[in-house]
């Protein structure tokens, strides 16, 4: 319990050091929300820049903004000026959540599947096929391999639809796009570990004592073999996160991330801090739950640093 | 605890999955629309008065309608044309100032209620208002009596104003707006000046916050049944926006108050003389006006529901109040927005498609995609490099449009202050050879800045590419065979088009001018923007959308000092030319007027334009109604599916 209070201070920290950071790098970026190819006049931009308090100075400025965003009122949008923040992440965030657990579900069954066959049939055929592909895997970029999948399961095969949200149709090829890196990496992560617990003395006990591959395996080897995956499910969060980006913008999916790059090239500063501390809080959360999942996982691992 | 957690683990992870999964399929739920099509860019809002893109427009125009609508001439559907609308006709005064529009009788709002003269009138007064801040605003301020004064709250001592006190129902929100009480301005406090920074940000923040500080002696006079007692005396009032005014000295009570303004109808020509006509005052006889009417900034908004909910709780599905052909279903952020047939629209028996679909793509590769593979039924824009496979396609339409590629020339930075060398970079440039082999899509080059194309009006032509008389005018500047010539840097804001064209400027003023040391360099668009807004730049790429059918709309751009000059050129023959042509009652003199200012232009050189744009729609067979114009503006009113096609 002290372990969670413990992270949640360390959050609030963290949030409030990145929400500093942001607010004066998005400040310091020439140009702002209100500039446009046809030149206003001082007056017009005079009269913009003091509905949204863009007049005061800057520490005033900066205090406000805290003191509003801890009470959660995130402010409207300088851009999409008929929604606020909050309306706009409430709709793009469960498109992007969404895309993001299926990528993960299919990364991380794809991938241990691929790791431990590969492993339990070192140097087999299947063994060098997998670890191919996942070399190739982590190599190309999520966009490349978006493109080819268009290319074929769009267009050849004509699978799926080519872009838009909306059907299960829809979501598979950008899930699987985004997830094939990771599920790349996962492989080998969950080979390597594998291998270290095959070769562990209690095994060895497992199977002198008679019990069938398929119970060693699944009843006591996978669940060591799952730690180095487990720890790398933090990281990979962060990578779907950033990697969704591209793909939301190839598929044309109304996630997050869309908004995300949009404010920042807009310039639309309430926009863009609403993501970025979302951002921030999913993976605290995200790393939290992996090390909560350590001691889930395996039982020689405590939380606290009493022991 | 931990014994139950671990169990469970497996199954949380299937219950997140169960939930994303039907999360993600629940928008398949809706039925298909009959139309769909790609707007580009999410759109910033439906509010027409603070927007100036495009895909706005089409959303705009398809739920407001204005006095008159930009619709296709019957005669040749190529035409937009000005046709009655809200209004069903018009009058113009013998001076050709004075505009009196009478209003349809069967024109009214999507809540039932007749649509009225007063809810112009409100509707430009709010477009007009300073903290609406529209962008737009030139569309009135330019030529209507009175209507940059009122935006601009410039006050001058004995102004008839109206003060407006701070008791908004909402302080927020400028409509319902408090208690306006009118008055005549006796003096203006402006107290002691701060010192201004160098720097131009804290410079405009500082000059913001000292005129908040600025105190008003008001004689406010009375008011009764709407009529104010100008001529009777009234009462002296003093009043401040800010809470701390400049000037500490005063001994009378200083009232807070939102703003001074200039009195709206004393001063602006716009007023609703009953129910049924409107009345405008124009500066100068205007003969493009009724395509400013037609043009969705001024279209009008209910002033019940903007009052009652506020921007931007007003715009809703739920609340919003129109008088368009298409009513907003539903609006989802960057996905769609669905517009579904207005039943108590006056012409409804005209529009055809009940429902529509305006999708916000904005990668091109993606819009393609989407079109091939057979989701939309018209996309707008198509990656440039695809453009020589698409252009053989019966369903690729193309037609040239009122829009303007050029450079611009610092003209304040030698070598460019010399007007030898910015014609000589004209004449080295082979535009013919840029349409032809790289952009490939039926652009023509581009020897003026107005594209021909519109009525009545034909553009001087500049030099065409002469590489001889580039080099000696070149050697006669001062730099022969190129030598010497300082650095150039052509600057553009990121895109992979104008990099290739940049790249290939670059590549012909080097060979054929024999100029060494050419750079290209680019920006993000609001950095760009900036950079050419503050003059930092040597030759900036530029384009010009024009606003309406008219050479002014180009041609205006450049006056002394004007905001979207940005090439520090100024030249009194043209400002002067520019001016005249606004007063000139006849229409042939008004364009030869023009002609020579955009003369002047071309010999003087502070641009030089590259091509003329070309408008790009990729539209299927099925629909019909679709027809290519030079504003490259579809009504979604006018077009149909052709259900056996489909």
């Amino acid at each position: 319990m002290t372990f969670l209070v413990n992270r949640l201070v360390w959050m609030v920290i963290t949030l409030w050091i990145v929400f500093t950071v942001s607010f004066f790098l998005m400040r310091s970026v020439p140009g702002g929300p209100f500039h446009s190819e046809r030149n206003v006049g001082p007056e017009v931009e005079r009269n913009l820049n003091a509905r949204f308090h863009l007049n005061d100075p800057l520490h005033k400025q900066y205090w406000d903004h805290l003191v509003r965003t801890a009470m959660l009122d995130f402010g409207p949008c300088y851009k999409l000026m008929d929604f606020t923040v909050a309306e706009v992440i409430a709709q793009g965030f469960p498109v992007s959540a969404s895309l993001g657990i299926f990528a993960l579900v299919f990364a991380f069954s794809l991938g241990v599947t691929a790791g431990v066959v590969s492993a339990l049939y070192r140097h087999s055929w299947m063994d060098r096929s997998f670890m191919t592909a996942a070399t190739v895997g982590i190599a190309v970029p999520n966009f490349v391999l978006a493109s080819l999948s268009i290319m074929v399961f769009v267009f050849q095969l004509q699978w799926f639809p080519a872009a838009g949200w909306g059907t299960l149709k829809q979501i598979i090829l950008p899930a699987l796009c985004l997830g094939a890196p990771f599920a790349a990496y996962i492989a080998r992560l969950s080979r390597t570990g594998m291998l270290e617990v095959m070769g562990q003395d209690y095994i060895r006990t497992a199977f002198a004592k008679g019990l069938s591959q398929r119970q060693v395996v699944v009843r006591h080897a996978l669940r060591a073999a799952l730690l180095p995956v487990v720890s790398y499910l933090g990281p990979a969060t962060a990578g779907i996160l950033t990697g969704s980006l591209v793909l939301e913008r190839i598929f044309a999916l109304p996630g997050m991330g869309s908004h995300f790059i949009e404010a920042a090239l807009q310039r639309d500063y309430l926009l863009a801090m609403g993501t970025v501390l979302v951002y921030t809080c999913l993976l605290f959360l995200m790393n939290t739950l992996v090390d909560l999942s350590y001691s889930v996982i395996d039982p020689r691992v405590k939380l606290t640093s009493k022991s | 605890m931990s014994w139950s957690l671990r169990d469970l683990f497996p199954y949380i992870a299937a219950a997140a999955c169960v939930a994303a999964l039907s999360y993600a399929i629940s928008f398949g739920t809706i039925p298909r629309a009959d139309f769909t099509f790609i707007n580009g860019t999410e759109i910033q809002s439906i509010d027409p008065s603070v927007v100036t893109g495009v895909p706005e427009g089409r959303i705009i125009a398809s739920v407001f309608e204005g006095l008159y609508r930009l619709a296709p001439n019957p005669d040749d559907p190529s035409v937009l044309e000005p046709q009655p609308a809200m209004a069903e006709k018009h009058e113009i005064s013998q001076d050709r100032r004075t505009y009196t529009f009478h209003l349809r009788p069967s024109a009214n709002w999507s809540d039932g209620s007749a649509v009225t003269a007063d809810d112009f009138a409100w509707s430009w007064r709010r477009f007009l208002h300073p903290e609406i801040a529209a962008r737009y605003h030139y569309q009135l301020t330019d030529y209507v009596v009175g209507a940059a004064k009122f935006n601009s709250g410039d006050v001058q001592v004995g102004d008839r104003v109206e003060v407006e006190l701070r008791d908004r129902l909402n302080p927020d929100q400028p409509f319902p707006s408090g208690t306006i009480l009118p008055g005549v301005l006796e003096e203006i406090i402006t107290g002691p000046v701060p010192e201004f920074d160098d720097d131009d940000d804290t410079r405009k923040k500082a000059d913001a916050r000292w005129r908040d500080g600025w105190v008003f002696r008001v004689q406010i006079k009375s008011e009764k049944d709407g009529v104010v007692a100008w001529d009777e005396p009234g009462t002296t009032y003093t009043f401040c926006r800010s809470d701390r005014p400049n000037s500490t000295s005063l001994s009378e009570k200083v009232r807070s108050c939102h703003l001074v303004l200039p009195h709206f109808a004393e001063t602006v020509g716009i007023r609703a003389i009953d129910d049924r006509r409107f009345q405008v005052q124009l500066k100068n006889p205007t003969p493009y006006f009724l395509d400013l009417a037609a043009f969705y900034p001024l279209f009008p908004v209910n002033r019940r529901c903007v009052e009652k909910y506020g921007y931007p709780n007003w715009t809703r599905p739920e609340n919003i109040v129109h008088n368009g052909p298409y009513k907003i279903e539903f609006r989802r952020i960057r996905d769609r927005i669905r517009l579904k047939k207005n039943p108590l629209y006056w012409n409804a028996d005209s529009v055809r498609l009940n429902r529509i679909d305006a999708m916000a793509v904005q990668s091109s590769t993606t819009q393609l995609n989407m079109y091939m593979n057979g989701l939309v039924d018209w996309a707008t824009d198509v990656p440039q490099s695809m453009i020589p496979e698409l252009v053989k396609r019966e369903d690729f339409i193309s037609a040239p449009m009122l829009s303007t590629y050029f450079y611009r020339f610092n003209v304040d930075r030698p070598p460019l202050d010399n007007s030898k060398v910015r014609q000589a970079l004209n004449l080295a440039l082979n535009k013919r050879e840029l349409c032809e082999q790289v952009l490939r899509a039926g652009q023509q080059p581009a020897r003026s800045l107005c594209p021909p194309g519109m009525a009545l009006y034909r553009p001087p032509q500049c030099e065409t590419y002469d590489v001889e008389k580039a080099r000696q005018l070149l050697s006669e500047a001062g730099y022969p065979g190129g030598k010497g010539f300082p650095r150039l840097e052509i600057l553009y804001n990121s895109s992979d088009n104008h990099r290739i064209i940049a790249e290939v400027i670059q590549q012909q003023w080097q060979q054929n001018l024999s100029i060494a040391d050419i750079d290209i360099t680019n920006r993000e668009w609001n950095s760009y923007l900036e950079d050419v807004q503050q003059q930092q730049y040597v030759v900036a790429r530029a384009g010009w959308v024009g606003d309406y059918n008219d050479p002014n709309t180009f041609l205006d751009m450049f006056v002394s000092d004007g905001p979207n000059n940005n090439t520090g050129w100024s030249n009194a023959k043209y400002d002067q030319l520019i001016d005249q042509a606004k007063s000139a009652a006849n229409p042939n003199q008004r364009m030869s007027i023009l002609r020579d200012a955009e003369a002047i232009l071309l010999e003087d050189m502070p641009i030089v334009p590259i091509y003329f744009y070309v408008s790009i729609n990729m539209v299927r067979p099925h629909v019909k109604g679709f027809h290519a114009n030079i504003q490259d503006l579809h009504p979604l009113q006018f077009l149909q599916v052709d259900k056996v096609l489909h």
